[in-house]
C-alpha cells in the first residue's frame, strides 16, 4: 500500500535582492516518488540537491518565503499541500513522525526525557497518565536504551548524541505512526554508534511494517539499509530503482560518479566525479541541468531529458539511460 | 550606489532609512544653523521675555531671558553633533583596539577589560558620569572626554565578542595555518570583520552620548544656560511648567527627542542591513 | 550546589568589585575643588575652626589613609556623616531608600506585565505590523528623556487638566502622614487604615511612576521580543512543530525557555533604573535617595556620596545573586 506519494512537486523561494529586484530561486524542480508500507527509500544527494526539503515539504513544515507553486503530496491518500496547520497537526506526529539531525538541540531542553515522550502521546491524544508513561518506558527499551526507567528522569543535557538519537526515534515511534521520515538521523555521530542507531531503527521498521523515507548523502547508509533508492541533483529525481540494481547498473552519468567515488570504488573505477558547482538555482538553465559537469554531455542535452526506464522499476533522466554505460 | 540601491536598502530596512533621514535634517541644521534660525541663539530681549509662540518675532515663543526658542533649538543641533561625533570617535579610537587585543590575547589585557566591565555593571553610569564631571569641571570639552571614555570599555566589549567569535573561524585559523604573521591576521582578517559587525552598535553609542550630555546639562552640570544645549534649554524651561510657559522645555525636548531616535533608529535598522543571517530570509 | 556555598561563592566574587567601587567614588570625590570645610564651616569661621574641622573629618590626612580609615569604619556600620543633613549617612539612607524602592518597583514590576507580553506577541509574526510598530515605539521608549517625560506629563496633567496633585513629594501636605513603618507612604497608610493619606500617596504616584513605567517598559519589550524570536527560531521549537504539537503547547514551550533570559534582563533592569530614578525624583521632588544622592554629588557630601554609590552598587550585586538564584531553579542545565 502507498503511504506516500509525491508527485512533480516545485519548492521555489522567492527573495529581494540589495538592487530591489525579486529573485526566485528554484529549489525542487518536479520531484516524484512514493513510499509504500514495509519500504525503506533511501533519498541520496549532495548538499543542497533539496533532500531535507522534500522532507519538510511533506510533512507540510515549508514557511514563506518558501513556496510550492505546483505539485501533489499525498499521504495516506490526503493532499498535504494547502491543509491548514490545524489538520497537519494531527499528521505529524502521529501519523507521519520525523526524526531529525541534530538530535541534543531538538529536544526540549527544560522538560525530562520521560515527559517529553509522555507529552507526545498526550497531545495527540493517543495515552495519558500510568499508561502514557509505560508506553514511554517501553519506547525506550525498545530503542535499546539502557536501564531506560532511570533515563525516563534524564535531562536532555544529560544525554550523549547517540542516546539523544535514540530518545527522537522513541518519540517519532512513541504514537504508532505509518511512516518515518529520517533526516540525516546520524549525522554528527560516530561511525558504531552510527550503525548501532540505523539497526535499531531498521528492526523496528520492519518489526512493524512501517514506511520510512531515509535521507543521507552516505551511499553506504543506502546500501546497508534502503531497499529502494532515489538519487537527486539541483532538485530533481534523476535515478530511482531498487538499492541493488541501482548500485549495480547505475544508468544516469551523475549517479555512476556517486558511486565510483566512494572510498574503495575510487582506484577500481578511476576517478570520474568530474569538478564544478551545481547549478545557480536564481537562474536554472533549460534542458539537463547535470550537462555542465556530465562527461556524455552532447547537443541532446539541451534539450530536458525524460525518465527512461532502464527496468520495470528502475529508470533514469538522461538521454543516453537506455544504451550501456 | 545607484538609485535603486538607495530604494533596495530603503525597502529593506525602513527603519534605517528614517533613522538616516533625521540624523541628515539635523545635519543641515547644524551645519547652515546661523542661515536657518532667524535669531543668533544668545540674543536677548529683556521686555520680551516667556512670550508664547507665534509672537513676533519668536516663532517658538521666548524663554526667561527672552532669547528665541526656535533660533536656540536650531542651533542645539552642533552641540549635539559636537558630542556624538567626539564621543563616537574616542569609543572607535580606544575601544576598537582595546577589544581586539583582548579578545586575540586573552590575558592582562583581557582581564582588566572585564574587571572594569564589571565595575561599569555594578556602577550606574549616569551617576558615574555626573560624579566625574562634577569632581573635574564642567567645560563641554570635559563632558565629551567623560562620556567619550566612559563608554569606551562598553564599545570595547562588542569588538571583543566579534572578534572572539572570528577567532576560531574557518577563514581565520586558514590565515594562520597558512603563515600569515599574527598582525597581518589580525589587521587584514579580523579588523575589517569585527568593526563590521560593531559598527552598527556606534550609532546607539552615540544616541547614548547624546542623551547623557543633555541630561548632565539639564541637571546643572556640564554644558551651562545660556548656551544653547538642549539639556540646559529643558532646566531653563522645568522652572516654567507649573506656570503654564511650556513652549520653553517642549521644544530643545522634542528636537532632543528626534535626534537620539534617529541615531537608535539607523543603528537597529544598520544591524539588521548587516546582519548576514537575516539578509538570506529576504523581506 | 548548596545554597550557601552559592552565597559564599557571589560574596567572594562581589568583593573586589565593591572595593573597587568604593575606592574610585572615594578617589573621584576628593580631587574636585568643593570643600565641604569651608561649606560646614560657614562665612564666619576663622582659621584654627576650619583646621580643627578638616581634622575632626581626617580630611588633612593622605588619601590612602583616609580610604583606610573609611573602610575601618564601614566595616562597623558607620559610613560617616551627610554634611547637608547632618545626620548619619546610614540614617539617610534609610530614610529615603523606601520611597525610591517604592518608585522602580512599581515602574518596572508594571513594565515587565506590558512589556513582556507585548515583546512576545511582536515576536510572534517577525517583521509583521505589530512587530514593526512595537519595535518602534520601544525606541521611541528608548529615546525619551525621562525628566522632559516628567515636565510634561505636570503641565498637562497638573496645569491644564488639573487631575494631578502637585509634584511635590510623596503625599499632600494638607493630609497627616502616618507612621513610618515599611517607608512607603500608600503601604504605610493603608497599614493604619488611613485612607486620605492613602489616596493622597496614590495620587502622588501615578505621574512618576507613569513616565518612569514607560521608559522602563521599551528596553524590556526590545529584548523580550530578540529573545522570543530567538527561541522560536531554535531546533527545539522547530523540531516540537513537526511533531504536530498545536500552537498552545508550542507557545508553552517557547515560554518557558523565554522566562529565565527575561528575568535576567528584567534584573538588570531593575539595577539600572535604580539609579535613573535620580532623574525623575529630580523633577517631581520625590525625596527617595536619588534625589538625595544627587544633591550629595552636586553639594560635594563626600560621605553622602559614598554611600550612595555604595547602596546602588549592593543593590545590583544582591538583584543579580536572587537572579541567579530564581534562574537555578528553573533551568535544569544551571543546576549541574
Amino acid at each position: 500500500m502507498t503511504l506516500l506519494d509525491v508527485q512533480d512537486l516545485h519548492v521555489e523561494f522567492v527573495a529581494r535582492g540589495l538592487d530591489n529586484q525579486l529573485r526566485i530561486a528554484r529549489a525542487l524542480n518536479g520531484v516524484s516518488f512514493t513510499v509504500a508500507a514495509g519500504e525503506v527509500v533511501g533519498l541520496v544527494g549532495e548538499t543542497g540537491a533539496g533532500k531535507s526539503l522534500t522532507a519538510l515539504a511533506a510533512m507540510g513544515l515549508l514557511r514563506p518565503p518558501a513556496r510550492i507553486p505546483r505539485g501533489s503530496i499525498r499521504f495516506e491518500g490526503q493532499e498535504i499541500i494547502g491543509q491548514p496547520d490545524r489538520v497537519l497537526e494531527k499528521i505529524r506526529g502521529r501519523r507521519m513522525a520525523m526524526i531529525v539531525q541534530s538530535p541534543l538541540t531538538s529536544l526540549d531542553p527544560l522538560k525530562r526525557v520521560g515527559d517529553q515522550l509522555v507529552r507526545m502521546q498526550r497531545v495527540h491524544g493517543t495515552a495519558r497518565g500510568a499508561a502514557a508513561r509505560a508506553k514511554a518506558e517501553a519506547m525506550l527499551a525498545a530503542v535499546r536504551i539502557p536501564d531506560p526507567a532511570r533515563r525516563m528522569q534524564a535531562w536532555p543535557h544529560e544525554l550523549s548524541g547517540g542516546m539523544a538519537q535514540r530518545v527522537l526515534i522513541a518519540m517519532a515511534l512513541v504514537n504508532d505512526p505509518a511512516l518515518i521520515i529520517a533526516d540525516e538521523p546520524t549525522t554528527g555521530l560516530d561511525v558504531t554508534v552510527q550503525a548501532q542507531v540505523l539497526d535499531t531503527l531498521r528492526d523496528i521498521v520492519a518489526a512493524r511494517n512501517l514506511g520510512a523515507l531515509v535521507i543521507t548523502h552516505d551511499l553506504g547508509v543506502v546500501a546497508h539499509y534502503c531497499q529502494r533508492v532515489a538519487v537527486m541533483f539541483a532538485g530533481q529525481i534523476i535515478e530511482d530503482g531498487p538499492v541493488q540494481q541501482v548500485f549495480a547498473r547505475p544508468a544516469h552519468p551523475y549517479t555512476q560518479a556517486l558511486i565510483a567515488s566512494t572510498p574503495g570504488r575510487i582506484a577500481q573505477l578511476g576517478w570520474t566525479l568530474t569538478g564544478g558547482t551545481p547549478p545557480d538555482l536564481y537562474n536554472l538553465p533549460t534542458g539537463c541541468l547535470y550537462r555542465d559537469r556530465c562527461p556524455r554531455a552532447t547537443t541532446a542535452c539541451l534539450a530536458p531529458p525524460p525518465r527512461i526506464a532502464v527496468s520495470d522499476s528502475h529508470g533514469a533522466a538522461c538521454h543516453f539511460a537506455g544504451e550501456a554505460a | 550606489m545607484s538609485f535603486t540601491h538607495v530604494l533596495g536598502i530603503a525597502r529593506r530596512s525602513p527603519t534605517f532609512a528614517v533613522g538616516f533621514g533625521i540624523i541628515l535634517v539635523f545635519a543641515v541644521m547644524a551645519a547652515l544653523a546661523d542661515v536657518i534660525a532667524p535669531l543668533p541663539p544668545t540674543l536677548s530681549f529683556p521686555y520680551a521675555t516667556l512670550k508664547p509662540p507665534g509672537t513676533d518675532p519668536f516663532l517658538w515663543g521666548s524663554d526667561g531671558n527672552g532669547m528665541d526658542v526656535f533660533s536656540r533649538t536650531i542651533h542645539g543641533a552642533r552641540y549635539a553633533f559636537g558630542i556624538a561625533l567626539p564621543a563616537g570617535v574616542i569609543m572607535a579610537v580606544v575601544g576598537i583596539p582595546l577589544g581586539l587585543i583582548a579578545g586575540w590575547r586573552g590575558g592582562w589585557v583581557d582581564e582588566i577589560l572585564l574587571r572594569i566591565l564589571d565595575v561599569l555593571r555594578a556602577f550606574p553610569t549616569i551617576i558615574l558620569a555626573l560624579a566625574i564631571v562634577a569632581a573635574t569641571g564642567q567645560g563641554f570639552l570635559n563632558v565629551i572626554l567623560v562620556v567619550g571614555f566612559l563608554d569606551s570599555p562598553i564599545f570595547a566589549r562588542i569588538v571583543r565578542a566579534e572578534v572572539l567569535s572570528l577567532r576560531n573561524a574557518t577563514f581565520v585559523r586558514a590565515a594562520v595555518a597558512a603563515g600569515n604573521p599574527e598582525w597581518r591576521v589580525l589587521l587584514v582578517h579580523i579588523l575589517p570583520n569585527a568593526i563590521l559587525g560593531a559598527t552598527a552598535q556606534l550609532p546607539l553609542r552615540m544616541a547614548w552620548a547624546v542623551r547623557i550630555s543633555a541630561t548632565l546639562a539639564f541637571i546643572g552640570i556640564g554644558v551651562q544656560a545660556p548656551a544653547p544645549e538642549w539639556g540646559a534649554m529643558i532646566r531653563q524651561g522645568s522652572e516654567y511648567v507649573i506656570s503654564g510657559e511650556w513652549w520653553v522645555a517642549l521644544f530643545p525636548g522634542l528636537a532632543l527627542i528626534a535626534m537620539v531616535l534617529g541615531l537608535n533608529l539607523a543603528g537597529d535598522g544598520l544591524s539588521d542591513l548587516l546582519d548576514p543571517k537575516r539578509r538570506a530570509t529576504g523581506k | 550546589m548548596t545554597l550557601g556555598g552559592f552565597l559564599l561563592r557571589r560574596a567572594l566574587v562581589a568583593l573586589p568589585v565593591l572595593l573597587g567601587i568604593l575606592f574610585l567614588t572615594f578617589m573621584l570625590v576628593r580631587i574636585g575643588d568643593q570643600d565641604p570645610v569651608a561649606m560646614l564651616a560657614g562665612p564666619m569661621a576663622d582659621a584654627p575652626m576650619l583646621a580643627r574641622i578638616r581634622a575632626e573629618l581626617m580630611l588633612d590626612q593622605p588619601l590612602l589613609t583616609q580610604f583606610w580609615g573609611y573602610l575601618g569604619r564601614l566595616v562597623q556600620g558607620d559610613l560617616g556623616m551627610s554634611w547637608q543633613g547632618n545626620s548619619p549617612v546610614t540614617q539617610a539612607i534609610a530614610d529615603h531608600l523606601p520611597a525610591t524602592l517604592e518608585l522602580v518597583t512599581l515602574a518596572v514590576g508594571i513594565g515587565a506585565l506590558v512589556g513582556v507580553p507585548l515583546g512576545l506577541h511582536a515576536a510572534e509574526r517577525p517583521n509583521g505590523w505589530f512587530d514593526q510598530l512595537s519595535r518602534f515605539g520601544s525606541l521611541f521608549g528608548f529615546s525619551l528623556p525621562t525628566y522632559w517625560l516628567g515636565l510634561m506629563a505636570i503641565f498637562v496633567f497638573f496645569y491644564l487638566l488639573g487631575w494631578a496633585p502637585a509634584p511635590m513629594g510623596r503625599v499632600s501636605m494638607m493630609v497627616t502622614p502616618p507612621e513610618v513603618v515599611t517607608g512607603s507612604v500608600l503601604i504605610d497608610s493603608l497599614i493604619a487604615g488611613n485612607w486620605e493619606a492613602a489616596w493622597s500617596a496614590a495620587g502622588q504616584l501615578v505621574l512618576p511612576v507613569g513616565c518612569f513605567t514607560i521608559v522602563a517598559t521599551a528596553p524590556i519589550i526590545k529584548h523580550t521580543r530578540a529573545i522570543a524570536i530567538e527561541v522560536m527560531g531554535s531546533d527545539y521549537i522547530r523540531y516540537a512543530r513537526a511533531c504536530g504539537f498545536p500552537r498552545r503547547v508550542i507557545r508553552r514551550i517557547a515560554l518557558r525557555a523565554a522566562l529565565v533570559p527575561v528575568i535576567t534582563f528584567v534584573g538588570s533592569e531593575f539595577t539600572s533604573l535604580l539609579a535613573a530614578a535620580s532623574l525623575i525624583e529630580f523633577v517631581f521632588a520625590w525625596g527617595g535617595l536619588g534625589h538625595w544622592g544627587l544633591n550629595a554629588i552636586l553639594l560635594g557630601d563626600f560621605a553622602a556620596v559614598q554611600g550612595y554609590v555604595l547602596v546602588l552598587a549592593l543593590a545590583s550585586v544582591l538583584v543579580f545573586a536572587l537572579v541567579d538564584l530564581v534562574v537555578m531553579l528553573l533551568e535544569p542545565r544551571a543546576r549541574a
